[in-house]
């Protein structure tokens, strides 16, 4: 827009400016009781002492965890919590963090639960803490041994496994009875019935171990094959859609008769649909870890390391484990579970034995300009 | 044969209330899905997912504001639709006067830049708004970035609403309270505004369903603040409990009264203009 | 001089929070386009490929976008028509309660009608079966498929399609088809060369409603879509908002603009301007 008369548009300005002044000092008067939940915890004080006080906010997945450890945690350590079930996606989540914690913000967060690869990414650009140690007694002396020095983290500096889990198949037992394999997946017999998830370091290294690749060895050209495999069924109609958790829909209502999905899941979903059931694959499955870690410009670091700690209390972890039914990065949650429900201390998914998950893989590295190739190949296939 | 006429009568029938059989249909298209929502509020799943009805239940109704999560990104959408709708409304309504009762240099591109939002579609503006929140390094991406949000996109519709209303609007009155000595300010508060008032309530309500509906543009720029669709998007990944439903069908009755509201006022307004200075008399006190 | 200043006065600030918060975004959504790095390292550098890139990886979900638009379009203008024919000329004391039919569904949230749809559409559903039967499911589910993208599109902006066009439709004289009818006889002529032609301005802003969200819309194909179905909002949302790759989301949305625009453009030559302007625009 053009204005000739500059005398008029200064004056203009100036009045526009004030009107608008006027309706900001609106935004300001309502926005702030708008944002008390957040604004308070951020407030907090980092208190020096050892004593964790004061409130911790943790951000985590939806249904991760049970009904009464939080309300336990701040009765035994007079912390308040506010506990945000506000993780759908590793990667949507970091993308909303991301500008905060570049500014060495944490949305008055002190604790997220990640995947281990999301949070080794984060390490690197330099987003997390480190832990004190003298804090995590329990953590140090439970973790189980599997776990204590991933190639990530080999010390467990700065990363706690919230749970592990396997990546595996879910079928309909009665729709889908004969799918006991990756491979399975790929029958016509179930075309447009199966759901693929949209997870490339879980759903293209099933696929390879399918066409007997390790995941663990796998060149670039491994990859490639493998989603080129999957690109083939996507395109014949095989595959119905790449989902997250939203499979779960899919399996209840009988759009999708098998899937590939996570451990824990399954037996939550049992409640909907008792035909639900999962599968290791007889190729093996994906094995995984989701981590909490502390964030910089975490407002209580102290009280998020009280909570590491008493997760990590055999007795607290078994109600997790009980609800959860993802597999236990605590040792000695076993016998206690044994005295509740021999059942559950017998149950493959939340303890499995070592020949049950012996031919499963761990999270294969992928890094540089593989990653990139690899991930834009995929999600040229999800995008279709 | 009779069956034959039956059949030409039939069918001539059909033919002449064919638009209606259509128009019929369409009704009931736009109507299913707000029956199935409903019909789903009263559904009782046994785990987590909604999608297949199970039995019927008060449940979720009764306990419709039980879930902390949902109640309070509800209360963030009321709180955010309310102050966004107050501040497009008054912008707005400023805007449409100006457009109707005055000509200005520029008013072209006035129209212009309040056109080209409504044509461009939300991904792009969500887009470009979280573009700029991010050079601009904000780090605070959340319930002031969404009120920005909200009142940018509100605006236009607004101003469209309002400005339909003023043109159809009898200026008599307004010449008549001037006649008798009522300044600038008080000829728009008693009559300009009173008169235009049902146009700003259209355009208020429009902002309010706008905002309190919208979902793209808040997806790019809420941070981690949460609101009701926002809510529901999340959930759609681990089942969408029942009181979403309810709540749905809340908002839905709320503003199908608050609309009987509006037309009733304005069915009032337009009886009041009807109203000409030389059958009744008006009284206008000069402030 | 007092008077003159009057209009910008009204107008500052409504004009100040669209050209900062529409306007000047806009701009700054170039500057990002032309980005390069990585999270954590992006620099402004006049990097022109992210265009190129960007078209050349996405061009098949920028066509899917304008078929399925386009598709919605025209299936909501032949289900409008009649519609808002029949609540002008034939509704009588049913006038209010059609109307209210029409925009009844904005009062519940876009997103849970459309999982109502998927709830509608779902494989076992009676909806699903009837479809199957008349052949209108060929892959042998609906949901998950183009058809239900496409019906979603159709059904979550058909009231833009149905206000407009009831509007225009409303405005005709009544006396003006009647007087056709006298001449011509056949109401197929009369509508033909009498009402269709004076309803264009409804027609074409009841299809610019329409047409231009759903290019963008993505939220249909995320719920009612399945593989091979998303659109280009879906690649813009998930750059944005899931991969962090900031400048070719911000190239792809710059294109998908230009595109509409053009497409608008070339449409308002064709079909006349003052339907988007409105009336005092001329």
């Amino acid at each position: 827009m053009r204005i000739r008369k500059p005398g008029r548009t200064a004056g203009t300005v100036v009045t526009a400016v004030l009107v608008l002044a006027s309706a900001l000092g609106l935004i300001a008067c309502g926005g702030g009781s708008g944002i008390e939940g957040g604004s308070s915890t951020e407030a907090e004080e980092v208190k020096l002492e050892n004593e964790p006080t004061g409130s911790l906010t943790i951000s985590n997945w939806p249904l991760y965890i049970d009904k009464g450890t939080v309300p336990a945690f701040e009765k035994a350590s007079g912390i308040s919590v506010k506990y945000i079930e506000d993780i759908n996606s590793n990667e949507e989540f970091f993308s909303k963090m991301q500008p905060l914690l570049q500014e060495g913000e944490s949305g008055g967060r002190s604790i997220f639960v990640l995947a281990d690869y999301e949070v080794t990414k984060m390490h690197n650009l330099g987003y997390l803490q480190e832990f004190d140690k003298s804090a995590l007694p329990e953590f140090e002396k439970n973790l189980t041994a599997s776990l204590k020095s991933p190639p990530f983290d080999p010390n467990r500096d700065w990363t706690a496994p919230w749970q592990s889990g396997m990546t595996g198949i879910i079928v309909n037992k009665e729709l889908a009875p004969e799918v006991r394999s990756i491979c399975d997946l790929f029958d016509p017999k179930y075309k447009g019935k199966v759901d693929f998830l949209n997870e490339v370091r879980e759903t293209v290294p099933l696929v390879m171990k399918c066409e007997g690749v390790d995941p663990s060895k796998a060149t670039e050209a491994d990859w490639m094959k493998a989603i080129e495999k999957i690109k083939g069924a996507a395109e014949s109609g095989q595959i119905r859609r790449f989902t997250g958790n939203d499979y779960a829909r899919d399996l209840t209502s009988g759009d999708a008769v098998a899937v590939i999905g996570w451990s824990g899941d399954a037996v939550q979903l049992q409640a909907d649909n008792p035909d639900l059931e999962w599968r290791m694959p007889t190729e093996g499955c994906m094995l995984w870890s989701e981590d909490m870690v502390i964030p910089v410009g975490a407002p209580n670091p102290t009280a998020a390391e009280a909570w590491i700690n008493y997760v990590y209390e055999p007795e607290v972890q078994a109600n997790i484990a009980e609800y959860v039914n993802y597999v236990t990065p605590v040792e000695g949650v076993k016998p206690i579970l044994a005295k509740r429900d021999p059942e559950l201390a017998e149950n493959q998914l939340i303890f499995p034995s070592a020949s049950f998950t012996k031919n499963c893989s761990p999270t294969p590295p992928l890094e540089g300009e593989e990653e990139l190739k690899v991930i834009k190949a995929f999600d040229a296939v999800l995008n279709g | 044969m009779s069956g034959e006429s039956t059949r030409a009568r039939t069918w001539r029938w059909l033919r002449e209330h064919a638009v209606n059989i259509v128009a019929g249909l369409v009704v009931l298209y736009l109507l299913i899905p707000i029956a199935v929502i409903f019909v789903f509020s009263f559904n009782n799943p046994a785990g987590r997912y909604n999608y297949t009805w199970v039995g019927f239940t008060l449940e979720h109704w009764a306990h419709a504001f039980g879930r902390e999560d949902l109640t309070e990104a509800l209360l963030t959408s009321l709180k955010l639709a309310l102050l966004a709708t107050v501040i497009s409304t008054s912008v707005g309504t400023m805007m449409a006067l100006a457009l109707v009762r005055h000509k200005f240099f520029g008013r072209r591109a006035a129209n212009f830049l309040i056109v080209i939002p409504m044509a461009t579609p939300e991904v792009v503006m969500g887009a470009a708004l979280l573009s700029f929140f991010l050079i601009l390094g904000s780090p605070s991406l959340g319930f002031e970035t969404l009120l920005i949000a909200h009142v940018m996109f509100c605006i236009s519709f607004v101003v469209v609403v309002v400005r339909s209303r003023l043109i159809g609007f009898d200026r008599s009155l307004e010449e008549a309270a001037k006649d008798l000595g009522a300044t600038a300010f008080t000829t728009f508060r008693l009559i300009t505004l009173p008169l235009i008032l049902p146009g700003i309530f259209g355009g208020a309500m429009l902002a309010f369903a706008l905002s309190i509906d919208d979902f793209v543009i808040s997806n790019f720029n809420s941070g981690t603040t949460v609101t009701f669709p926002l809510y529901i998007f999340g959930a759609a990944q681990r089942g969408i409990p029942v009181e979403v439903n309810v709540i749905a069908m809340i908002l839905f009755f709320a503003t199908v009264s608050a609309m009987g509201f509006v037309t009733w006022q304005q069915r009032r307004a337009e009886k009041m203009a009807s109203v000409r200075p030389d059958q009744e008399e008006i009284v206008v006190v000069p402030a | 001089m007092r008077r003159r200043i009057v209009p910008y006065f009204l107008l500052g600030p409504g004009t100040i929070w669209l050209v900062l918060f529409f306007v000047l975004p806009l701009f700054y959504m170039a500057e990002l386009s032309l980005w390069s790095g990585a999270v954590g390292s992006f620099e402004f550098s006049w990097h022109w490929a992210n265009y190129s890139e960007a078209l050349e990886l996405y061009d098949s979900q920028f066509v899917r976008s304008f078929f399925y638009a386009g598709a919605a379009t025209v299936l909501s203008l032949l289900l409008a028509y009649p519609l808002a024919y029949a609540i002008a000329f034939k509704a009588g004391r049913w006038r209010n309660v059609m109307l209210f039919a029409v925009i009844a569904p904005f009062f519940t949230t876009y997103l849970i009608r459309t999982i109502a749809w998927e709830t509608i559409l779902s494989d076992e559903s009676p909806v699903t079966e009837v479809l199957k039967a008349i052949g209108l499911a060929p892959s042998g589910h609906v949901l998950a498929t183009s058809g239900a993208v496409i019906a979603g599109l159709t059904y979550n902006y058909l009231p833009f399609m149905i206000l407009p066009l009831y509007a225009s439709l409303d405005r005709i004289d009544v006396r003006l088809i009647e007087a056709a009818k006298d001449l011509y006889s056949s109401a197929t002529q009369s509508f033909l060369r009498v009402t269709l032609p004076l309803s264009a301005p409804g027609i074409v802003a009841g299809t610019l409603l329409t047409f231009i969200p759903a290019v963008g819309d993505y939220v249909n194909a995320q719920f009612l879509g399945g593989v091979g179905n998303r659109m280009i909002g879906n690649v813009i949302q998930s750059l944005y908002l899931s991969q962090s790759d900031y400048p070719s989301a911000a190239a792809l949305s710059f294109v998908l603009m230009v595109l509409i625009m053009i497409v608008v453009v070339v449409y308002i030559r064709f079909a006349g301007s003052e339907a988007l302007m409105g009336e005092e625009a001329r």
